[in-house]
């Protein structure tokens, strides 16, 4: 009707739902993007609002994933200014139902019998309570894989993030030595992606497509916080178990309930793997106690 | 405990469809049947946008599959109003916006019946919205910040307050909703507001200390989900520091090696291909010495 | 040697110079190669479908390849102590050893670099490593100093070689053409006049004295990439002095077995006498001991603690899986060999011949023990993966590949023996002249 006249209110009220974040978290997906994330079509389109009045939106919005933009292998490294992504791992919910990691290798495309993601059966001493321990890509502030590296392959972004470069890892393996988690895994033969994925060009934020004679290892899925979403294995655990934030927000989530971090991991006593070794990891633990379920329910 | 509350119409329909083509190839060891799965959601994004987003699965045993590549069509109140024509995505999901020319149709009603055929075959009839808005007010009562939030229905052409609507009540962060609160979720009175005491104080926000507030109902029965936002300086001006990264160490990439570690390598490298390099030319001089 | 005294220069330009093969060098060549080819092939199935041909999987990420390379670096350091320690202590007996500890270090870490090249994921990126090389990896040092290391080896084994070179192109042997111009375009520059023997002396004064740290730094730098790490059994601050002390004794056990050899080949008794061997002998019971000594270091003082982490670790060392292996190691690589030769006996050649190979042997499996068993007790359990990345045992692409390189490194010293003089000719003339006149 009257759209050109209240084309500015518009334009002001897109810009608000486009920052927007985290609708319908309950879904996994959420239906919105930031809108600089997205790679805008250029293309409008019109359509009814509530109230019944017609606005414009930018044809990239009406795919359910909007695309974000391809990302040059520079940026890639530098990694997405103001954040420092965090992980808390509650171990008092964990069953080991292995939810995470059937959704890691799935999106990643990981090769099979091998995990980004493990699960360990954990008990400390003789007497201690057994527990189950999933365990990722700890991305350490003071990286002992990445010091190692020596062409610069796997490298450490400002938003924390430790990921690698496929395109020039060497394959010598340094780093898998280097890494006290054990969290690295090898292509030793080809990683058996199917052809549309193996034909892609690779990139460090996805960690797609693997390939031969390179190293692999969790990423803790810049893709999806790049459009306001959590990582697969946090979405897809059915516990709760994972949470995920911005150390920088100081909050963590695990798409159901939201907490301040600093008093999650307070109240909590929160704590990180093999502190001694002074490699500052990013993924905080809970301890095992007041539990959901016993360790027998996860064998 | 994660609860997920998928107050989602689930409509299963059509029972043992190996029909289509793409589920034929892994239609799977026979005898059991699949289910066609299709889910609705509404979406009012601060009182302005608002779409569909249609997810179609596949459910057999206990695995749902996603079913990419379909085409529904999309309705709204009758066959007569097309809304979209819709083909799902590889993760078996689509989106449709409402068009301008169903204008008419939209303002006709205060609720609405989504209707979704595949061909003549109708999968879901009655998924129905009521119009609603969301808004949030802030305040500051005896030094403590405080959020509203109100919800209203269309009942007759005319707004009236929805009460019993599950909110989140928070701060925007990555992945959810920090409550603002003590509580998890609010629910809204008769007179379709909650009102919010902050307990969380100096939350970082972004430079200038401003940070997002927001209201959210998730997969509502009766209005879908809303989501409405206001951004405010109750945060702490946060500067981002980037100091950790530019840093020198060694785990740094190779144009930010340590100085100690640049002097150390190059003054030996430098030190003994010297000597190597002059004791090459002494060669030379033997070879010269010989020739003459 | 009061038997070189008696020799004209003739006569020792006779009993030097190289001689062709005879049907034992012939069949010994014939075996190399043919290892060599096996080698080759399965590297070509390695290239071909990726390092899956190993039986190195996520947990045992490093095997023999590694192992391998870090026995020829161990090796390849007996050049420095021979060659370098020996002339700048003026230590004159080792004069006929020289060469054969040089060329031994060249042909050594020459597969050293080559065995690495190998256990590459990716071989065809190997110049990343100067476009993207990054300095604080320990990998770029020993990429460095590897490279330093070869070309000083070759330096110092070039530059004594030119007056010999120089008699080899004026000899009117029968042998191929291609041979004595090969000869000439190394050599026939040399005039002997002093100005060029000062120059040369000189340079191999230099080279000596650098050679040394260099050569401590190779080994020293191998030892960091695995005490670098935080995992039990590489986690030492002995590491270094450990690897190169054990690195010192492999390279005399290799010189004991190579010059028993060439002794043998060429009928050289009056050159690499028993007196040669009877001083070899004592040098390689020091370096035992002092092997010894850090391997007490190394195990005793982590299995007084018994630390969670090292305890599995040490356990299938001392009573485990490869404790068969480890005692063998200990046994045959430094205790057996110390017991025999200690006693005078025991110094003479054959027995000699027989502990340079235990000390080589059992070396080469002690490289193995440093680095696989640590792999297989990672600080967290091994868990979520295939039942074969809890072991390992080399595929035999792996064993084709290391003895390939173990036969190419012996190829080159064979080839090297057959072209040069392994006994510096004007050396032995000019010590035995100085002897003769004193």
């Amino acid at each position: 009707m009257n759209e050109h006249t209240s084309t500015s209110r518009r334009d002001f009220l897109l810009a608000g739902f486009a920052t927007a974040a985290a609708v319908g978290c309950s879904d996994s997906t959420n239906p919105f993007t930031p809108e600089m994330a997205v790679a805008p079509s250029g293309e409008k389109v019109k359509l009814l609002s509530v109230t019944g009045e017609i606005i414009e939106v930018d044809k990239a919005f009406l795919k359910p994933v909007p695309d974000v933009p391809q990302l040059s292998n520079a940026e890639e490294r530098k990694g997405i200014p103001g954040k420092k992504f965090v992980m808390v791992i509650d171990l008092a919910r964990c069953k080991n139902l292995r939810k995470c990691q059937s959704a890691c290798n799935h999106m990643h495309r990981v090769h099979s019998g091998q995990n980004w993601i493990k699960v360990l059966s954990m008990q400390d001493g003789e007497h201690t309570a057994p527990y189950w321990q999933p365990t990722t890509c700890m991305h350490c502030d003071e990286p002992p894989c990445v010091k190692v590296c020596p062409v610069d392959a796997t490298f450490k972004r400002q938003d924390g993030l430790v990921l690698i470069d496929s395109d020039r890892c060497i394959g010598c393996r340094f780093c898998m030595a280097a890494c006290p988690y054990s969290t690295r895994v090898f292509n030793w033969g080809d990683p058996g992606v199917t052809a549309d994925v193996a034909d892609q060009h690779y990139s460090c934020e996805t960690s797609m497509p693997q390939k031969k004679g390179t190293v692999g290892k969790c990423d803790f899925c810049p893709d999806m916080t790049r459009r306001n979403e959590l990582p697969h294995c946090v979405s897809a655990c059915p516990n709760g178990v994972f949470f995920f934030g911005d150390m920088n927000e100081d909050s963590v989530s695990n798409g159901a309930e939201t907490f301040r971090f600093s008093d999650l991991i307070k109240d909590k006593a929160g704590y990180r793997l093999m502190e001694d070794l002074g490699t500052k990891p990013s993924v905080y633990y809970l301890p095992p106690v007041n539990r959901n379920f016993p360790y027998e329910s996860g064998l | 405990m994660k609860k997920l509350h998928h107050n989602i119409l689930k409509l299963l329909v059509t029972l043992c469809c190996f029909a289509t083509a793409g589920q034929t190839a892994n239609a799977q060891s026979d005898s059991v049947p699949a289910t066609k799965i299709i889910r609705m959601h509404y979406y009012n994004v601060n009182n302005s946008m608002q779409y569909i987003l249609l997810e179609s699965q596949l459910k057999k045993e206990k695995t749902f599959t996603p079913q990419a590549n379909k085409t529904y069509n999309l309705y709204l109140d009758s066959a007569a109003n097309l809304v979209a024509m819709l083909k799902t995505d590889k993760d078996g999901k689509a989106k449709a916006f409402i068009p301008p020319t169903l204008k008419a149709a939209w303002e006709g009603s205060s609720q609405h019946t989504f209707i979704v055929k595949e061909g003549d075959e109708e999968l879901v009839s009655d998924y129905v919205i009521t119009k609603s808005k969301i808004d949030i007010d802030t305040a500051n009562e005896d030094g403590a910040r405080v959020i509203n939030v109100s919800v209203m229905k269309m009942d007759n052409n005319e707004w009236k307050p929805a009460a019993g609507v599950e909110l989140k009540v928070g701060f925007e962060r990555l992945g959810g909703i920090l409550s603002a609160g003590d509580e998890e979720t609010y629910t809204t009175d008769s007179t379709g507001t909650v009102k919010v005491t902050v307990t969380k104080d100096s939350l970082p926000g972004n430079e200038k200390g401003i940070i997002t507030i927001a209201a959210r109902a998730d997969d509502n029965e009766t209005f879908g989900n809303l989501l409405a936002e206001k951004n405010i300086s109750w945060g702490l001006p946060t500067e981002i520091n980037t100091h950790f990264f530019d840093q020198r160490a060694l785990w740094t990439t190779r144009f930010r090696t340590p100085i100690w570690l640049l002097a150390m390598a190059y003054s030996i490298v430098i030190g003994v291909w010297g000597t190597l390099i002059y004791l090459i030319f002494q060669v030379i001089k033997i070879r010269k010495l010989g020739r003459t | 040697m009061e038997n070189i005294t008696t020799l004209t220069s003739e006569q020792i330009t006779k009993d030097l110079m190289p001689q062709q093969f005879g049907r034992n060098g012939k069949i010994w060549v014939a075996i190399l190669v043919l290892i060599c080819l096996i080698g080759a092939y399965a590297y070509y199935l390695q290239l071909k479908d990726g390092l899956i041909v190993t039986n190195m999987r996520d947990y045992v990420s490093w095997g023999i390849y590694i192992s391998n390379f870090v026995f020829f670096v161990a090796i390849s350091l007996v050049g420095s102590l021979i060659t370098a320690v020996f002339r700048l202590a003026n230590v004159e007996w080792s004069t006929p050893l020289t060469r054969i500890a040089e060329i031994i270090a060249v042909s050594a870490i020459t597969f050293a670099s080559l065995i690495i090249i190998v256990d590459m994921g990716r071989p065809e990126r190997l110049l990343n490593l100067f476009a993207y090389g990054r300095i604080q990896s320990p990998i770029m040092w020993d990429v460095i100093v590897i490279t330093t290391y070869l070309f000083i080896s070759i330096l110092l084994l070039y530059i004594p070689l030119l007056p010999d070179l120089k008699i080899m192109g004026e000899q009117d042997t029968k042998g191929p053409k291609w041979l004595k111009k090969f000869y000439r375009f190394l050599g026939s520059f040399w005039k002997g006049n002093p100005a060029q023997e000062k120059i040369s002396n000189k340079s191999i004064t230099i080279l000596c004295i650098l050679i040394i740290p260099v050569a401590f730094c190779i080994h020293t730098v191998t030892s960091w990439l695995f005490a670098t790490t935080y995992r039990p059994g590489w986690d030492s601050t002995n590491f270094g002095a450990y690897f190169i002390s054990g690195a010192f004794l492999v390279g005399a056990g290799a010189v004991v077995t190579a010059m028993f050899v060439v002794r043998k080949m060429y009928s050289l008794e009056k050159y690499i006498t028993e007196e040669h061997f009877d001083k070899m002998g004592k040098i390689v019971v020091l370096l035992a001991l002092l092997y010894l000594y850090f391997n007490v270091n190394e195990y005793l003082v982590p299995a007084f603690k018994m630390k969670k982490a090292e305890e599995g670790h040490l356990d299938e060392l001392f009573t485990g899986q490869f404790a068969p292996l480890f005692w063998f190691a200990i046994l045959v690589g430094m205790v057996i060999p110390i017991l025999v030769l200690v006693t005078k006996k025991g110094r003479k050649p054959l027995p000699m011949f027989i502990t340079g190979i235990m000390v080589v042997v059992g070396a080469w499996f002690k490289r193995y023990l440093i680095v696989t068993p640590t792999l297989l007790h990672p600080f967290l359990p091994m868990t979520n993966v295939p039942e074969n990345f809890k072991h390992y045992f080399p595929s035999w692409e792996e064993w084709a590949i290391a003895l390939g390189s173990l036969s190419g490194a012996l190829l080159i010293i064979t080839f090297f023996v057959r072209i040069f003089p392994i006994i510096p000719i004007q050396e032995t003339i000019t010590q035995q002249n100085e002897k003769a006149t004193s």
